[in-house]
């Protein structure tokens, strides 16, 4: 296992949604790119705030669709004019109007459960661990507390100077994360 | 309850120049169409029609539209309520332009069963008529047109006339809430639309051709018509969003929300669509197919295909993406194109009734002109006499709180 960093990033705890939306703003105005946020609920504008802009969920969900979709119509087609061939009312054997129903139905399965795992995926899930939890006090997370954290692979960080970056920000409470 | 103290709601002087320069266009393309109504009275018949489902769709589609939001809630519906409610309050004008297809039953045009059976020119529906006497004995009959037409536009009246009613009383600052009262007509309200344009659009378009019948044709016309009302409101308040005060109202989200409107009944349009003609097609019967197979050969195909694709396919797919939905200088030209296509539909579906090879009349774009054009100006008039926003609602404070400064957009 590769050595890592005995610390993974400072973490600093705020009262209130609007105060770590303000700090996460000043955070990441100040040039540092790796950070995190998290909040007991969620917090509209604060993805963009830590300069998350972009999520990957909906191409995840297109290309699924698009699978479920395809084989769909061909798992028809090759039951009904290759497998098994049948009659039905005179029509042809590949009779497309027949195979939308099903085709659309497989493209709505396969996005959904590219959605579901897909965001699962991207989002690192399950994780058995993580560093956050070394910290006690950040279970208020999931109650009324708000969290920021840069962590030490960001490149600009200094133990020192973003500690006392950190400090500006008029937190409640500053940790260093062990990892 | 917030409400800043001096909050200019008016709508903006260009409102009016508009309404103004429509009306002149409109009063120029009836002039023409009433020529034409002299000249070859069959074709302006034809195009009336057309015309005239084309833009009572947009009134009726924004009460509808009106009566969801007043059960559901949401900021994204008092931006436009306004917008949709100068839509609704043009329905008492569109009652009246009714009266010539009134006059077109009462002369035995247009519609095979108020003519003698030997004037029928289509052999299979003259046939069907003859055997099945009942129907011009008891349903499709002159008087029970006109008397059906008076129930289905007393009630929209009836309903537009309270929702607009109480929506101006609740201008002042002492109104009463009447939530409560919205509520209660809209429900009722919504159900009866359903069922008042179902049994119309029967009345109206389904009996050009007596002989095939659709359970579905109703949804199909009443979801065009909420379709076209979604459109009509982005495409107005992108015209409204240049000046105060819907520069400062209409947020990100709520563009986003009309966007979302408008690709939910685009699917459902292409759901009923699909629906009518898998069943059809599945079911291969004589009696039934004969609605495609006339809108489907003698170059109406194409149209079809059109629609597929133009009204459907691209316009779905283009709706997907969320910055363009949120974009309210984008969503307008879908807006547009999509009121376009909403002709383009009715044209399908009530063109191939009158002749079995494809055919576009002068008529067919200089009628449905004048009467969108007359429409419109008494829209942007009606627009212009309310401020536009229903300032007392109790959702309007979502409409009135600034952008906040973190939002992204």
């Amino acid at each position: 296992m590769a050595r890592r960093d005995p610390i993974y990033g400072i973490m600093a705890e705020f009262d209130s949604a609007q105060a770590l939306l303000d700090a996460a703003k000043k955070t990441h105005e100040a040039g540092y790119k790796k950070i995190d946020a998290y909040s007991p609920f969620p917090i509209e504008g604060l993805a963009e705030e830590i300069g998350f802009h972009f999520n990957e969920v909906p191409l995840v969900v297109l290309i699924g669709g698009l699978i479920g979709g395809i084989s769909g119509y061909m798992m028809q087609y090759w039951m009904a004019a290759v497998d098994y061939p049948l009659n039905i009312g005179g029509k042809p054997y590949h009779s497309w109007p027949a195979f939308i129903v099903i085709t659309f139905e497989m493209t709505i399965l396969f996005a959904g459960i590219s959605a579901v795992f897909g965001m699962l995926a991207l989002n690192g899930l399950p994780m058995p661990y993580h560093p956050v939890f070394n910290v006690p006090r950040f279970s208020s997370a999931s109650k009324d507390r708000f969290f920021l954290i840069v962590f030490s692979s960001d490149k600009k960080y200094d133990p020192a100077d973003t500690r006392k970056f950190m400090e500006g920000l008029n937190p409640r409470s500053l940790s260093e994360v062990p990892s | 309850m917030t409400t800043p103290a001096k909050l200019d709601l008016a709508a903006p002087p260009v409102v009016k120049t508009i309404a103004q320069r429509l009306l002149v266009a409109g009063v120029v393309f009836a002039i023409v169409a009433l020529a034409i109504a002299f000249t070859r009275p069959d074709e302006f018949y034809h195009a009336y029609l057309l015309g005239f489902m084309d833009w009572l769709g947009v009134a009726l589609g924004s009460m509808a539209v009106i009566m969801i939001r007043h059960l559901t809630g949401g900021g994204w519906g008092v931006v436009i309520r306004r917008i949709q409610g100068a839509a609704m309050r043009t329905l008492p004008f569109l009652t009246v332009l009714f009266i010539p297809l009134l006059i077109a039953v009462w002369q035995g045009r247009m519609y095979p069963w108020a003519m003698p059976l030997g004037a029928i020119t289509d052999a299979h529906i003259r046939e069907h008529l003859d055997k099945n006497r009942f129907i011009l004995e008891s349903y499709l009959t002159q008087r029970g047109f006109f008397l059906r037409a008076i129930f289905y536009f007393a009630i929209w009246n009836l309903l537009s006339f309270l929702l607009s009613k109480w929506s101006k009383e609740g201008d002042s600052p002492t109104a009463r809430d009447n939530t409560q009262r919205f509520k209660a007509v809209s429900g009722p309200g919504l159900i009866l639309y359903g069922f008042t344009i179902s049994f119309a659009a029967i009345d109206w378009v389904m009996s050009l051709d007596p002989s095939w019948i659709s359970t579905i044709f109703g949804l199909m016309i009443l979801i065009g018509e909420v379709l076209a009302a979604m459109c009509f409101a982005v495409f107005v308040e992108r015209i409204l969003v240049d000046y105060k005060p819907m520069s400062d109202l209409l947020k990100p989200d709520f563009v986003h929300d009309h966007g979302k409107w408008m690709l939910t009944f685009i699917m459902v349009w292409a759901y009923f669509n699909f629906s009518q003609w898998l069943i059809i097609w599945a079911g291969n019967l004589p009696t039934e197919i004969t609605y495609y197979m006339r809108r489907l050969n003698g170059g109406w195909g194409y149209v079809g295909l059109f629609i597929v694709i133009f009204h459907f396919a691209i316009p779905f797919a283009i709706l997907l993406s969320r910055p363009f939905k949120r974009d309210i200088r984008k969503l307008f030209w879908l807006a547009v194109w999509l009121l376009c296509m909403r002709f383009v539909d009715l044209f399908w579906i009530i063109e191939p009734n009158f002749s079995e090879t494809f055919r576009v009349t002068v008529a067919d774009i200089v009628v449905p002109l004048a009467i969108g054009c007359l429409w419109m100006a008494l829209f942007f008039s009606n627009l212009a006499s309310l401020p536009l926003l229903p300032l007392y609602d109790a959702q309007a404070v979502e409409v009135l709180e600034p952008v906040p400064h973190h939002g992204g957009t």
